[in-house]
């Protein structure tokens, strides 16, 4: 049997528990990865959930992040199996009668995406193109800011800092008290690029309408908007990566385990018990789990102060990134009608179908958001198989898309079970309308998994894809809470790794990369930071 | 990718793991690689059907735990692999309400069988203990060695006078059938059924001729079937555990396209998307021969009599499986339990085969690319012995039907059309033995037929589980073709070494473990594994 | 007349070994080392209940080297470079009685009394010259007993089996030889 004392305990095998466990191995600890199912990975995650031979990624899709991640380098991951591709055409949207499409391409193409917007607007395709410059070139100073501890800032001071790198640009301090749509609205006058904007916005987990994250969007989203990387043979390519280097650091995972609780003697984290075993951690616990399991739930009341009860009951899921995974298996992918105005949406990385325009965007997510399923049928949706042949048997395609729903409780067990049974064929006739092969004979099988199917999986409370809802008292040094924000808890020796930390959901590893920062701060192990990335 | 290695593995199944984890230890730099998107081949767990219930989509039943080698050598139990052996093994319900239950307490199992025929109980009581007195001989005489020709074994059995001996194993089993074993030691129909069906869910099929060699042996170890904690895949996360942790690496969604050949010498290896990867010491292949041999090669390496050979003469299991994966709130309760309470934790249940003859017709029925009149699957509840393969309160389902790969009336791809409503025929059959299975204790559940066997495996060909027929013609030196037996190839420094060579399919490790042997002796490697 | 575990006896084993191989018409070829762990039972007083007795042997080209008992806690690497490459392993009062012939080696083999590790697929090649060192442990030496001779007040299961097949008139049992 494994071992029943380590050094460091990290609770789930999520990308972010990986990545901690894997600096803390190498940094002397031994260290022990406990996962409640069977693969690694967490939301990183890639199955055959339909036909045999067609995979399909169910909770993360594209990788933004890839070129700044340390763990990459400083483990080798590419030697260890990640491989990826970065489409040209990256991000588009249809409509269903005869405008044309908007695509927007990968940076080093950016000539091409402003052809694409200045069929609608010259002035939103410069503007549009300058944003990205301007974003791009702050990329070693916002990666800086995420793969560090969160800093106390004002959101004047936000502001200030905004506009002198954007002033040129149209972006004044206020932007800063802004909501990305009201951002959004002020900078690009196009309805069109602006619904696929909006839809970028709330598929990056900031609501459309939230004051205060307008910042966000001329940052973090107009940077990576179009950095998109797919990983070859599935998101779970990367899980697979950062497993195998934590075996060969000598990290022991074992899957298939629930910790029930999280050993807390005389205020201190000193283990969990995971399937009736006690398993000693003489120096450090960590957390990937959310902040309500793992405070609540595996610490217990009894061991925390009101304070860290009441905010730890406050921390919200959703609604905002609540999402249901639909997978189809195809003959042929899509070949859009748009094609004919511009014939790289037929090979577009993600491209959203079934929305009329911008104003259809904000009723669709304000439904969703307010616990209603949305008249639309609309999805931001991928053909990862137009890149990685392996992801489909020779012939075939495998189509993945994301639907914003309600959040898991917002609907009964039996409405969900309806929306299963009908909302990928109403997506389909979306499909059709912009894509006149999207027919059922071109369709093998297909199958939509539910928000409240997403929290069973993986635990993510109400299917949210953030764990914990991107609202502006929720990010930033505020997340989860203020007292939390820097990864440590009230429990000593006890610490947060993962989506329930800064900076978020999402796939860079930066919750597990900083948690390590801190940990490595407290116990005075080797610092991760290099000098020549900065971070 | 770095892009040299001492030893190039293709394919990650159990065999391509352990071949390379072994090799690891021995301090050569190996990688291998996988054309899936996870490792383990047969040792597939996925969520099938809904969100935490894990389905073992290929191998279920791991009946050589504490037999091969492998797992004490590579420390699996260290690894956390954990198993369950549950104290009802097997049953077989008939429909007349009567049942059998195989136990790992050999006197409830007698008592089991007594029911039905005391002297049948006695008889197996006594194949029972003198089988499982040599299963360890036999296993590393007739399993965990390259093999040797019939001819050889059976003389080494009469210098040591085996068959004097025992009173079961003899020379003529060598060309007799397991129906043939149980008619001459056994009386009762339902008896004889149970035990033939124990030997078709091993992949051993009761009427083929020369079967009957391995059947002390099958029943040797009928009591030692074991249930991987977690789901079978949870023993390829272990295996390639062990291979990264001694400094091997596994690629995933990394298919091989060719295998480079240079002067007669296999050299590495290129990948589908051109990679080109260079093997310093060796290729080993646990892919099918087919695509090793036709697809993988360039044909200028395999000399034309091999050719020839594989085209004509590799031999296919002629039977497949069709699985149901069921996601349930209840378990069954049969109505058997009245004959026979045990029924109801039995682990692998035989619904309704009542005598050898009934399984002889479907074996008939199938191999003429039909399906049997009546379905008679065999159901497994593994929940029941490990609750953390589904939610709190729920239960993982499988059904398994023996079916034909190619339907004599529209062949593989007919299954497409037909895989809901055979299942749903296959679950009636278990209803008519369970009647609380109503639709409200199915939440939910889905087919995985014959064809869609390859497409998820491609080296399973034809449906083929097993990786090549369970026959004498295919059996210890002749499979899978005379001249690949030794797991050597024409090729020098390509190997073979997965489920397609002796002894055959199953979570054995034996090809792996036995083509290590070869290759060990080939590298001049230190065997640290032969110091017993 | 050696007694039984004794330099002497063992010997005695070796020379009787080395005898029947020059009869053999092949023997293996290369270098052997062979391990005996003799587990005590409770029921042979030549070893503790709770100990054991450890032998090695060396065979090259089919002839017996040496053959010598280990002393307890010694390591059996301090004898032989390289790995062992045969261990048998059983209950002492087994091997009392196949010392004595009362019972059959391949027999208790085939019953897992006794267990055997190694290269099954030499062994099964080589059956000839296997067997005719089993005779020699077997039936060569006239052993002396010490501290009595087997069989011992509670026949083991394997002599049980052993005499029974003679009742049952098989002319092969290891009883009717001994």
């Amino acid at each position: 049997m494994p071992k029943r004392v380590y050094d460091a305990i990290v609770i789930g095998a999520g990308h972010n528990g990986l990545c901690l466990a894997a600096y803390l191995q190498r940094a002397g600890l031994s260290t022990l990865v406990v996962e409640r199912r069977h693969e690694e990975g967490g939301g990183v995650n890639t199955e055959e959930p339909v036909l045999a031979g067609f995979r399909h990624n169910l909770h993360a899709q594209y990788m933004e992040f890839f070129d700044i991640m340390p763990m990459i380098a400083d483990f080798g991951l590419e030697d260890l199996g990640l491989r990826t591709v970065m489409p040209d055409a990256q991000a588009g949207i249809v409509f269903p009668d005869d405008r044309p499409p908007i695509v927007l391409h990968r940076p080093g193409l950016l000539e091409r995406t402003h052809a694409s917007i200045a069929r609608y607007s010259t002035a939103d395709a410069d503007r549009y193109v300058a944003m990205k410059e301007r974003a791009a070139s702050l990329e070693a100073f916002l990666a800086a800011g995420l793969y560090s501890l969160p800093v106390a800032q004002g959101i004047d001071v936000q502001g200030e800092l905004l506009e002198s790198m954007f002033a040129d640009l149209g972006v004044s301090a206020n932007f800063g008290y802004k909501s990305p749509r009201a951002v959004i609205d002020e900078l690009f006058e196009t309805p069109e690029l602006r619904a696929l904007l909006y839809r970028a916005s709330v598929e990056w987990g900031a609501p459309v309408d939230e004051a205060g994250l307008g910042a966000m969007f001329v940052t973090f989203i107009m940077w990576t908007m179009g950095n998109w990387k797919l990983a070859l043979g599935g998101t779970h390519t990367l899980a697979k990566a950062m497993t195998q280097a934590c075996y060969r650091e000598g990290v022991d995972l074992l899957e298939n385990t629930s910790v029930e609780s999280i050993l807390v003697e005389d205020g201190r984290a000193v283990g969990v018990r995971a399937r009736g075993v006690e398993y000693r951690a003489e120096r450090v616990v960590a957390s990937n789990a959310d902040l309500r399991q793992t405070m609540l739930d595996m610490v217990g009341r009894d061991h925390l102060s009101d304070t860290w009860v009441r905010r730890s009951e406050a921390f919200r899921y959703g609604p905002s990134h609540v999402l249901g995974t639909t997978a189809w298996c195809l003959r042929d992918a899509p070949a859009y009608r748009a094609a004919s105005i511009d014939p790289d949406i037929d090979r577009c990385f993600y491209t959203v179908v079934g929305f009329d325009g911008a104003d259809d965007v904000l009723r669709y997510i304000r439904d969703a958001y307010s616990g209603r399923l949305p008249e639309t049928a609309a999805a931001g949706t991928w053909v990862n198989s137009l890149w990685d042949r392996s992801q489909a048997p020779p012939g075939h395609h495998s189509a993945t898309g994301w639907f914003f729903l309600p959040k898991a409780s917002d609907l009964t067990a039996a409405e969900w079970e309806d929306v299963r049974a009908t909302l990928n064929d109403r997506l389909l006739a979306s499909w059709q309308k912009v894509a006149p092969n999207m027919t059922r004979d071109n369709v093998l099988a297909d199958r939509l998994y539910t928000p409240d199917q997403m929290e069973r999986k993986n635990l993510m409370r109400e299917g949210d894809f953030s764990n914990g809802e991107f609202s502006f008292d929720q990010v930033g040094v505020n997340r989860p809470f203020p007292e939390a924000s820097n990864y440590r808890t009230e429990i000593d020796a006890l610490y947060l790794c993962g989506p329930s930390a800064y900076p978020g959901g999402g796939v860079h590893a930066a919750c597990g990369y900083n948690a390590y920062k801190a940990i490595a701060e407290d116990l005075q192990l080797a610092s991760p930071v290099q000098t020549e990335r900065g971070y | 990718m770095r892009d040299v290695y001492d030893a190039i593995i293709i394919g990650s199944g159990h065999n391509g793991l352990t071949l390379g984890a072994y090799l690891a230890r021995c301090g050569l730099d190996v990688v291998v690689l996988e054309r899936r998107h996870e490792e383990g081949g047969g040792l597939c767990t996925e969520e099938l059907t809904q969100p935490g219930f894990l389905h073992n989509v290929h191998a279920n039943y791991h009946t050589f735990v504490d037999l091969a080698p492998p797992q004490g050598d590579l420390d699996l139990a260290g690894h956390g692999l954990e198993y369950v052996r549950p104290e009802v093994q097997m049953a077989s319900i008939f429909d007349d309400g009567t049942a059998l239950t195989v136990h790992t307490d050999l006197d409830k199992t007698c008592a089991s069988i007594a029911r039905f025929s005391e002297q049948d109980a006695e008889t197996f009581r006594r194949l029972y203990t003198e089988a499982h007195g040599y299963v360890n001989l036999l296993l590393g005489t007739l399993m965990y060695q390259p093999p040797m020709s019939m001819k050889e074994l059976t003389r080494a059995l009469s210098v040591f006078g085996v068959e004097e001996r025992s009173e079961f194993l003899s020379v003529k089993l060598r060309r007799e059938t397991i129906d043939t074993f149980l008619d001459q030691h056994f009386t009762h129909p339902k008896v004889k059924a149970h035990l033939a069906f124990h030997g078709a869910v091993c992949g051993y099929a009761n009427d083929v001729p020369g079967l009957a060699m391995s059947f002390p042996l099958l029943v040797g170890k009928i009591d030692n079937w074991n249930l991987c904690v977690g789901g079978s895949h949870r023993l390829a996360h272990v295996l390639w555990r062990d291979l990264a942790q001694h400094g091997g690496v596994l690629i995933s969604d990394a298919e091989v396209s060719r295998i480079a050949v240079e002067d007669g010498r296999a050299v590495g290896v290129v990948l589908a998307d051109g990679t080109e990867l260079t093997a310093r010491r060796l290729v080993a292949s646990t892919v099918d021969v087919e695509q090793t041999f036709r697809q993988l090669l360039p044909q200028e390496a395999v000399p034309a009599e091999l050719a020839t050979a594989v085209e004509t003469d590799l031999l296919h299991q002629p039977w497949s499986l069709f699985s149901v994966h069921l996601a349930m709130s209840e378990p069954p309760r049969y109505e058997a339990a009245s004959f026979d309470p045990d029924v109801d934790r039995a682990w692998v249940v035989n619904l309704g085969y009542a005598s050898t003859e009934e399984l002889d017709a479907d074996w008939r029925t199938v191999r003429s690319g039909a399906l049997p009149g009546t379905c008679r699957p065999n159901a497994a509840v593994n929940t029941l012995f490990d609750p953390t393969d589904a939610p709190e309160g729920h239960y993982t389902g499988l059904l398994r039907q023996v079916a034909p790969y190619a339907l004599a009336d529209g062949g593989p791809a007919a299954w497409d059309e037909m895989g809901h409503w055979y299942g749903r025929r296959c679950i009636e059959a278990w209803q008519r033995f369970a009647p609380n299975l109503g639709d409200g204790a199915i939440l939910d559940w889905v087919p995985y037929t014959p064809a869609d066997i390859p497409r998820k495996l491609r080296n399973m060909v034809q449906g083929d589980w097993m990786m090549g027929e369970v026959s004498l013609a295919n059996m210890l030196d002749r499979r899978p073709l005379p001249g690949l037996a030794q797991y050597r190839t024409p090729v020098d420094g390509l190997y073979m070494a997965g489920s397609t060579q002796h002894p055959h399919g199953f979570i054995t490790f034996a090809p792996a473990y036995n083509a290590l042997q070869v290759i060990a002796d080939d590298l001049g490697l230190e065997a640290w594994w032969r110091d017993v | 007349m050696p007694d039984i575990y004794s330099t002497e006896w063992y010997d005695a084993v070796r020379e009787a070994i080395n005898a029947g191989v020059g009869q053999l018409r092949s023997v293996p070829e290369g270098r052997f080392i062979v391990a005996v762990e003799v587990a005590g039972d409770g029921t042979s007083p030549y070893v503790d209940e709770d100990g054991e007795r450890r032998f090695l042997m060396e065979i090259d080209d089919g002839i017996c080297l040496w053959y010598r008992e280990l002393d307890a806690g010694e390591d059996e690497h301090g004898h032989v470079e390289g790995r062992i490459d045969y261990r048998f392993r059983g209950p002492a009062t087994v091997f009392d009685e196949i010392a004595a012939g009362l019972v059959d080696p391949v027999d208790v083999a085939l019953r897992g009394t006794i267990s055997v590790r190694g290269d099954m697929r030499l062994l099964l090649r080589n059956a000839e010259h296997v067997a005719s060192l089993l005779e020699a442990y077997t039936n060569a030496v006239s052993t002396t007993w010490p501290l009595g001779r087997p069989p011992y007040a509670e026949p083991t299961e394997s002599r049980q089996m052993a005499e029974g097949r003679q009742t049952a008139g098989e002319p092969e049992g290891a009883a009717a030889r001994a």
